[in-house]
């Protein structure tokens, strides 16, 4: 119940900085979105009354399942590149708030 | 044996894009970023002879056991899509070469990382591994959309990261519903399940409109038309022959897997599918540059495909794999030609570009016989295409298929009226008098007069030509095409053999 009302939170946040102007917002809006994705990974492990899956320590019978651990992994590691990715974006773009280009000599497309 | 190769069509990309990071040496850059897509191809001619008597091959990568294991799996569709997408990937590289946009630093790893992700993304049999795919295909892309241009080309980037990665937060939780209610991922393993199991089908419906996403399905398709045609045309049409096509894909094989017949929810699919082939053809009446009004081209053609999937027949299965096939390359061609226009004559707009029918013969009758293709007049694959999709229709002899078909004609008709424009305006008209150069600082520059001599040059409208070849091909070779995405229809509904070779 708790994990489900953490992922409700996560969502409710994401949505909202994901519809603000700022390009940094957005971000942090994307990051909350996709733990609130991972979240939902984890819940379908059963982590909520399960042990933790050690074969040695834990009746394999009442261990959580490993599986969506490992998917909740690979999703961190894709989600971080694509922060840093548009991070990058993020500082070399033109200014969220004034919409002002890099002064590069380019002409408006018209 | 053979079926321990299918790996190399993921790995053998990768290898050589981490490879050319290094090696940055201009010929070895060149020659591997053709070879290793013509491998590929040539890989996926092998795989679709041997698929004439094995329909499926399946391997557990790392050698689990089935069921545990990852596997890659091919069978007629994925073999005839890996080879059609790795043409029109050999086509844009032979463009982007010729314009010179290979030279730019990371270009060429990037691609090769897309066209290993959009190989991984066929093959496999795994959804969450298909997440995976989707990712490192999606990965390059970021870069490539900007990479070759200017601050607005950025912006444009953001739209296309932030609408991609929301859409893969949307997979992922899909994903995990499917695992959570079926306590699997394997495709295999999930075959034909979501019509028993209510909550396994919402699974797939949360999946399905992910993917939907990234194929550009009205109502969820307006990042395609605002951010495709701001890249340079090359990568345009390397974008718009991989990510739309794999999403499509990705759509047909989880629907036909999970579903044993129609979804509950088919009505819905073939109202979008009425909505997507519509809007895609009335918008295309509202741009004035060539490459935005192929892009809304695009949309109807995502709902041409998407016909087969609505009303789920062999024979609509098989129709709508045909007009992938036919729209992968005839996309691919007019984006090519387009963008050789715009590489000379600096501009894709209607009212900027006239009379280049003098000026230009050869590029003229090779658009018109692409433009042919894309609206489905004779002598062309978009005319077997369409007139495969709308027999199924009649076939289907149901509301939906009535009401698909009369869309079909209507767009069709719409498509036409829109591209009549572009023709006026690109082709007819006194000859073009001044252009606006690309300036070697900014990208653009003053209104100068073009002298009498300028002409597209042969090495520029040569891949796009040789696009428009393939496609006259495919009409001449109609028949035996319809055989193979006629088998593949089948491997689709029949999930049997796939089942059995993934799971002995």
């Amino acid at each position: 119940m708790i994990i489900a009302a953490s992922v409700a939170v996560l969502v409710t946040g994401g949505v909202y900085l994901l519809l603000q102007r700022s390009m940094v917002r957005v971000i942090f809006g994307l990051a909350l979105l996709s733990h609130a994705a991972n979240l939902i990974l984890l819940l379908a492990g059963v982590s909520a009354w399960r042990g933790e899956p050690l074969p040695d320590r834990v009746d394999p019978a009442v261990a959580t399942d490993p599986l969506p651990h490992a998917f909740v992994l690979t999703a961190i590691v894709i989600a971080f590149a694509v922060t840093v990715l548009m991070l990058g974006m993020a500082v070399i773009g033109h200014n969220d708030d004034t919409k002002r280009m890099p002064a590069t000599g380019e002409e408006r497309a018209t | 044996m053979t079926a321990s190769l299918l790996p190399l069509l993921l790995a053998v990309p990768l290898l050589a894009a981490g490879l050319l990071v290094v090696a940055r040496h201009r010929v070895v850059q060149r020659v591997l970023l053709l070879a290793v897509p013509a491998a590929s191809l040539a890989f996926a001619v092998v795989l679709l002879q041997l698929h004439r008597d094995e329909p499926v091959l399946a391997h557990q990568v790392g050698a689990f056991a089935p069921g545990v294991a990852i596997p890659f799996v091919s069978d007629t569709l994925s073999a005839l899509m890996i080879a059609v997408t790795s043409l029109a990937t050999l086509g844009a590289i032979w463009f982007l070469s010729v314009t010179g946009e290979d030279r730019y630093r990371f270009v060429p790893p990037l691609v090769l990382m897309l066209h290993g992700g959009v190989n991984g993304a066929f093959l496999t049999g795994d959804l969450f591994n298909l997440f995976v795919m989707v990712e490192v295909m999606l990965l390059p892309s970021y870069a490539l959309i900007a990479v070759t241009g200017t601050w607005r080309r950025l912006g444009i980037g953001r739209t296309f990261v932030v609408v991609n990665l929301l859409t893969s937060a949307i997979l992922l939780t899909g994903v995990g519903l499917v695992y959570a209610v079926a306590g699997s991922v394997n495709l295999a393993v999930l075959s034909d399940a979501a019509s028993e199991q209510p909550e396994l089908a919402l699974a797939t419906a949360v999946v399905l409109l992910a993917l939907s996403v990234k194929g550009a399905v009205v109502p969820v398709h307006g990042w395609l038309p605002q951010t495709y045609p701001a890249t340079s045309a090359g990568v345009m049409a390397l974008f718009s022959a991989l990510h739309t096509k794999v999403a499509l894909y990705a759509v047909y094989r989880v629907y036909s897997t999970l579903f044993d017949g129609p979804a509950p929810w088919a009505p819905v699919l073939v109202l979008l599918v009425v909505a997507t082939l519509a809007v895609g053809a009335w918008s295309t009446f509202g741009e004035h540059v060539m490459r935005r009004a192929l892009a809304w081209q695009m949309v109807a053609g995502v709902g041409h495909i998407l016909v087969g999937v609505a009303l789920f027949t062999v024979a609509s299965l098989g129709a709508g794999l045909f007009y992938m096939v036919h729209h992968i390359v005839t996309m691919s061609a007019l984006l090519l030609l387009a963008g050789a226009i715009e590489q000379v004559y600096g501009t894709g707009r209607y009212e900027r570009l006239s009379g280049l029918m003098q000026r230009d013969r050869a590029v003229a009758v090779l658009m018109a016989l692409g433009l042919f293709s894309l609206i489905g007049i004779p002598a062309s694959s978009g005319f077997v295409g369409k007139v495969a999709v709308v027999s199924s229709a009649a076939g289907a002899a149901s509301w939906q298929g009535w009401l698909l078909l009369t869309m079909v004609l209507l767009a069709s008709v719409a498509s036409l009226l829109a591209m009549q424009r572009l023709w006026v305006g690109v082709f007819w008209g006194p000859p073009l008098a001044a252009y606006r150069p690309d300036s070697p600082e900014t990208g653009r520059a003053r209104l100068t007069t073009v002298p009498e001599d300028v002409r597209i040059p042969v090495r520029l409208w040569a891949p796009g030509a040789t696009l428009v070849g393939v496609q006259l091909l495919m009409f001449l070779g109609a028949g035996p095409l319809m055989a193979i995405t006629a088998r593949a229809a089948q491997g689709l509904v029949d999930t049997a053999p796939y089942v059995e070779a993934v799971l002995p």
